[in-house]
């Protein structure tokens, strides 16, 4: 009678012991999460508070040491700038916030996303914010800027009191090539400035980023034709490609090459991106040439050559291209053009505070 | 294996190298037993005897080691084992008999097998599926544990440590009085990791990193208790209850460069299991069992640092504010897998040398994964009745027929047929043939995938409910040769697999309307029948065994043709296999002799080699060869203890691929390691009359009686 005592028992255990393993295993969202997240934020910000009215500067983000010194750099300008504001820098790419929080031996950047800062803002009561969008071109990225100006103005969440709503002045800086007339021409101007000399040595092709067709959001992809065009009036040498835009990929470039004429001869290669990046140092400067079978290239439905950077297409292609002709510079880092973002943040601080109520899109 | 061969010390009067020569028997490849060189499906054993000798660590140690056909490259996702080609997906990993559960993108935890309590492995190359169901494509390999009849108190421990601070850690507790047993297990795994190389893979003008904290193989622990209880209430009944309890945390450093060696969780895992069944012997070749089991295995990240994740579920619900901030030390599930089965099976010996096997599956998994699927949750289920018959067409000639057919509420039916023969022109010969299907159902997550992420505009992911099973087409022809100690075998085979799923790009307005309006995707991909795949190739094998020596080589011919869909530029491509090496080999030599009654010696020097491991991106794997010594020591007994220990050093020519972080490894060694075991052993037992044993299992577990 013991025995089977002790067997129906032990039956009893073994027959629960997978089922116990899964008591700790409860899935319920952590409720407080975002208010422990959010009070780090906004600890972040009163730390630093200074004045009463603050810039955030919005990018998308970056894991690039590279990058990470831009983005520094353009903040400390920033400062400099615009003394009676307090300058913070936000990514909205989670996976760019959290790589560059964590990590050993390294002073945390907090890149945190915009709404996030926006709702730290609230907190501390600033009484102007400045959202300046460190986009190119006024595409896909950009509505997302837009969009989490509009949340915290229309406080989606229900956490900001209106009373703080009603009287804070909320601005917005737009993207470098917003205008389709003064920017692109401003920004033309100002590269050609800075590489007439290559220009005039051999081509110099920037790449954009670009949105593909199905997200080209405002028609914002036409700016890089614009760009080109204008760049075009100093140097027919000069040509604007991206990565993800319809009929302007890298081997667009080269068919407006050869109706050019250009079939030899450097191609000089620079990213048309806030940062470099990603994009820049692989999809452009990078070693991959997978799609070359040592005679010809084959283009995907797109027309876009895969499998292969910009170096080596056209380096494959007979031009001098290699990583001397790589001009690995984002344009944060030419103090010409980050002067341009700068300029749209004057003129957001010295226009009329933007309606967010009525309208998605405050262009 | 220590506490086998330790045990047989204790008897004396086995000797451990006549008791291995014992006629090995086998099960895997008809589901009925049979002695090696008669089975009439090629098999291929590593015995206890091998084991032993061997002392490996863990189970991608034994298979990488042991055999020519497997090769491993253990990363965080999970061993990514091969065999002759295909990945872990397409190959079936059946604990006695049942199938392990559980897995990270069809990589299983091989953690979840105590590499101290096996007995043998059993491997089925090609379509298995008829007998066995799903996944069994590639091979079915099935780990035969140990099954401690000793009567009265067993208790054994066994502390391996090794090189790269590595503990295997093994306890077993058996009990046997009359007609009620016990077993419970013990296991612990850890290993301190590794670095091979401080140097990320950076091109063109990236600027050099070589201060990477990668590492090539992460620290990781793990442990396990397990509790078997049998009764046997009439003669040739035995009734069972069995439970598990499984933990592991794989710890991922964090470095300094963002881009490369910034990791912000670990991954966890939780598994457990419980079943019940019977086994009645009708007589000693026929039986009725059946068997209940449900098995679960849940995969958390487990964060390290302040982490935004970007999830649609737990965030406000639009594209523009699709955050929820994660802190150090909480836990998110990716997926729980959870398994409900139930199996009957029968085996009938009819007259005419006829031996009969049918059975019917019920199988019914439920899978929670938060963020991946609609809803957070899905079920599928299937049902399926085999039969296999086996028998002499004429002399010598032996026919295995066996059909399976599969009910799933997906797919709905599908019929699986396998025919091995096997043809004996004389006492030393066997000649072998297989035309057989393999076939796998579409994994709960392909069916109802549904996953949102943003990359620079929000990417949509889909399962698909109209999935058809992969399938495959396996054809395989053998020839054995066994003279005395010697035995040959070559195998060639030719599988071809088709409908393979892979996530492809489809236009949006082939989504659900809902999905576009609410995420608005600049992308949406699915899954779809789409890829095949063929490998094909010869392997063989060659055993030598003159006294107290033996040898042994294997040597295994690969060559892979694909179509594989290339997801970054939504194309099908022409490939071949990832991972795929043309040569691999694997020898041995061992030699034992038993001094006196307290000390036994036994030494092997091992041997493995892998031409280059080819790879679509990222570089191939450079060919390797490692060579190993072991050696063991049986330190007789003292009353009812028995000691034994092994020491050995694995890669004595200390071969490390230095490649760096982010291009492809032939092997992930650290170089030269040692390592040292004690085993424990303590058997104190009453013989007792009212115990029944089966005969199957006294032939099953033969070498123990």
């Amino acid at each position: 009678m013991k025995i089977k005592s002790l067997l129906i028992a032990m039956m009893a255990i073994c027959l629960t012991m997978g089922f116990t393993s899964c008591s700790d295993d409860k899935d319920d969202p952590i409720e407080n999460n975002y208010t422990i997240y959010q009070k780090a934020v906004t600890q972040t910000v009163k730390s630093q508070k200074k004045s009463d009215k603050v810039i955030l500067l919005v990018a998308f983000g970056s894991t690039w040491e590279q990058a990470y010194n831009a983005f520094d750099a353009t903040v400390e300008a920033y400062k400099k700038a615009f003394p009676g504001y307090d300058v913070f820098l936000s990514f909205s790419s989670a996976i760019c916030i959290n790589r560059a929080a964590a990590g050993e031996n390294v002073d945390p950047r907090n890149f945190y996303a915009p709404p996030f800062w926006l709702n730290a803002f609230a907190e501390v009561e600033y009484m102007e914010i400045v959202v300046q969008s460190l986009q190119v071109i006024p595409g896909e990225e950009y509505t997302r800027v837009i969009n989490y100006i509009k949340d915290f103005a229309n406080n989606a969440n229900g956490d900001i009191s209106d009373k703080y709503l009603s009287i804070v002045d909320l601005k917005l800086g737009v993207p470098l090539l917003q205008d389709a007339e003064s920017d692109v021409n401003l920004v033309a101007s100002e590269l050609n400035k800075l590489y007439k000399d290559k220009a005039n040595d051999g081509v110099v092709a920037f790449m954009g980023h670009g949105n593909p067709d199905s997200y080209d959001t405002y028609k914002a992809n036409v700016r890089y034709t614009q760009l080109e065009e204008a760049l075009q009036q100093y140097n027919k040498n000069y040509f604007v490609g991206t990565v993800d835009m319809m009929d302007n990929f890298k081997t667009d470039v080269y068919e407006r090459m050869l109706a050019a004429g250009i079939t030899s001869g450097k191609v000089y290669c620079h990213p048309l991106m806030s940062i470099d990046g990603d994009h820049g140092h692989n999809d452009m400067a990078g070693d991959d040439d997978d799609n070359w079978d040592g005679e010809k290239f084959t283009p995907n439905d797109e027309g876009e050559v895969e499998d292969t950077s910009w170096k080596m297409y056209f380096h494959h292609l007979g031009y001098e291209c290699n990583n001397s002709t790589m001009i690995e510079k984002g344009l944060l880092e030419l103090p010409t053009i980050r002067q341009v973002w700068m300029n749209h943040t004057t003129d957001a601080i010295n226009g009329d505070p933007l309606d967010f109520y009525h309208s998605k899109n405050p262009e | 294996m220590l506490a086998l061969c330790t045990f047989a010390a204790v008897n004396g009067q086995n000797d451990i190298w006549r008791q291995d020569s014992l006629p090995e028997v086998v099960v895997t490849g008809t589901g009925t037993q049979h002695l090696l060189k008669d089975a009439p499906v090629q098999t291929e054993v590593i015995t206890s005897k091998m084991l032993r000798n061997y002392a490996g660590k863990s189970i991608e140690d034994i298979l990488g080691g042991l055999t020519a056909s497997f090769a491993f490259n253990q990363d965080d996702m999970g061993s990514q084992m091969q065999l002759n080609g295909l990945g872990n997906s397409y190959i079936l990993i059946l604990i006695d008999g049942k199938r392990i559960h559980g897995d990270v993108g069809g990589q299983n935890d091989l953690s979840l097998i105590d590499p101290q309590n096996i007995d043998k492995i059993e491997i089925v190359k090609g379509a298995s599926s008829a007998l066995y169901g799903s996944d069994a494509i590639a091979g079915v390999v099935n780990i035969i544990t140990k099954k401690h009849r000793e009567e009265g108190l067993l208790i054994e421990n066994t502390t391996r440590v090794g090189s790269y601070g590595d503990v295997r850690q093994h306890n077993g507790l058996a009990l046997n009085y009359g007609k009620f047993s016990s077993y419970t297990n013990f296991q612990l795994q850890h290993s301190d990791g590794w670095q091979n190389t401080t140097v990320e893979h950076t091109e063109g003008s990236e600027p050099p990193i070589t201060d990477s904290r990668n590492k090539t193989v992460n620290r990781h622990t793990n442990w396990q208790i397990a509790e078997r209880l049998t009764y046997q209430p009439i003669k040739n009944l035995e009734l069972y209850a069995e439970g598990s309890t499984y933990w592991k945390r794989i710890y991922r450093v964090s470095g300094r460069h963002p881009h490369y060696d910034v990791k912000t969780w670990d991954m966890e895992y939780h598994n457990g299991s419980t079943s019940v069944g019977g086994k009645w012997n009708r007589s000693k070749t026929d039986y009725i069992s059946l068997d209940v089991d449900w098995h679960r295995h849940a995969y958390y990240y487990y964060y390290t640092a302040t982490t935004l994740v970007e999830d649609y579920e737990k965030s406000a619900g639009t594209p523009y504010y699709p955050y929820f901030p994660y802190l150090p030390d909480q836990k998110e599930l990716q997926s729980d897998q959870q398994r409900t089965m139930a199996a009957l099976k029968g085996v009938f010996t009819l007259p005419y040398e006829n031996i009969l096997s049918t059975g019917m599956e019920f199988r019914y998994d439920w899978l929670h994964a938060p963020t991946r699927v609609k809803g957070g949750k899905a079920s599928d289920w299937t049902a399926a009745v085999y039969v296999q018959d086996e028998f002499n067409l004429i002399h010598n000639v032996n026919i295995t027929a066996g059909l399976r057919l599969n009910q799933n509420e997906q797919f709905g039916t599908k019929l699986t047929p396998k025919v091995s023969a096997m043809w004996k022109p004389g006492n030393a010969w066997r000649l072998r043939a297989t035309w057989s299907q393999g076939f796998k159902t579409p994994a709960i997550r392909e069916l109802f995938y549904r996953y949102v992420r943003q990359m620079s505009g929000t990417y949509l992911y889909l399962g698909n409910t109209d999935l058809k099973p992969q399938s495959s087409n396996y054809f395989s022809l053998s020839g054995e040769y066994g003279w005395r100690g010697l035995n040959i075998t070559a195998t060639g085979y030719y599988n071809k697999v088709k409908d393979m799923i892979a996530l492809v790009t489809i236009p949006n307005y082939q989504a659900p309307d809902e999905y576009i309006i609410q995420y608005d995707p600049v992308k949406t991909r699915q899954y779809q029948n789409i890829e095949d795949a063929k490998t094909y190739g010869v392997d063989v094998n060659v055993n030598y065994q003159w006294r107290e020596f033996a040898f042994g080589l294997g040597y295994s011919y690969l060559d892979t043709d694909a179509h594989q869909y290339d997801t970054n530029h939504d194309v099908m491509r022409k490939v071949t296999i990832d991972g795929m090496a043309h040569h691999k080999g694997n020898w041995f030599a061992t030699w034992g002799h038993r001094f006196s009654n307290d000390y036994r010696l036994g030494v092997g020097l091992y041997g493995r080699m892998s031409s280059t491991r080819y790879y679509q991106d990222d570089g191939n794997g450079k060919g390797y060869q490692t060579w190993r010594l072991s050696t063991t020591h049986d330190l007789g007994h003292f009353k009812a203890t028995t000691w034994r220990i092994e020491a050995g050093v694995d890669n004595i020519f200390n071969y490390c691929d230095r490649t760096p972080h982010g291009l492809h490894l032939g092997t992930t060694t650290p170089g030269r390691t040692g390592y040292v075991s004690l085993t424990i052993r303590f058997n104190q037992g009453k013989k007792l009359s009212n115990k029944y044993k089966s005969n199957i299992s006294k032939q099953q577990n033969n070498d123990e009686d």
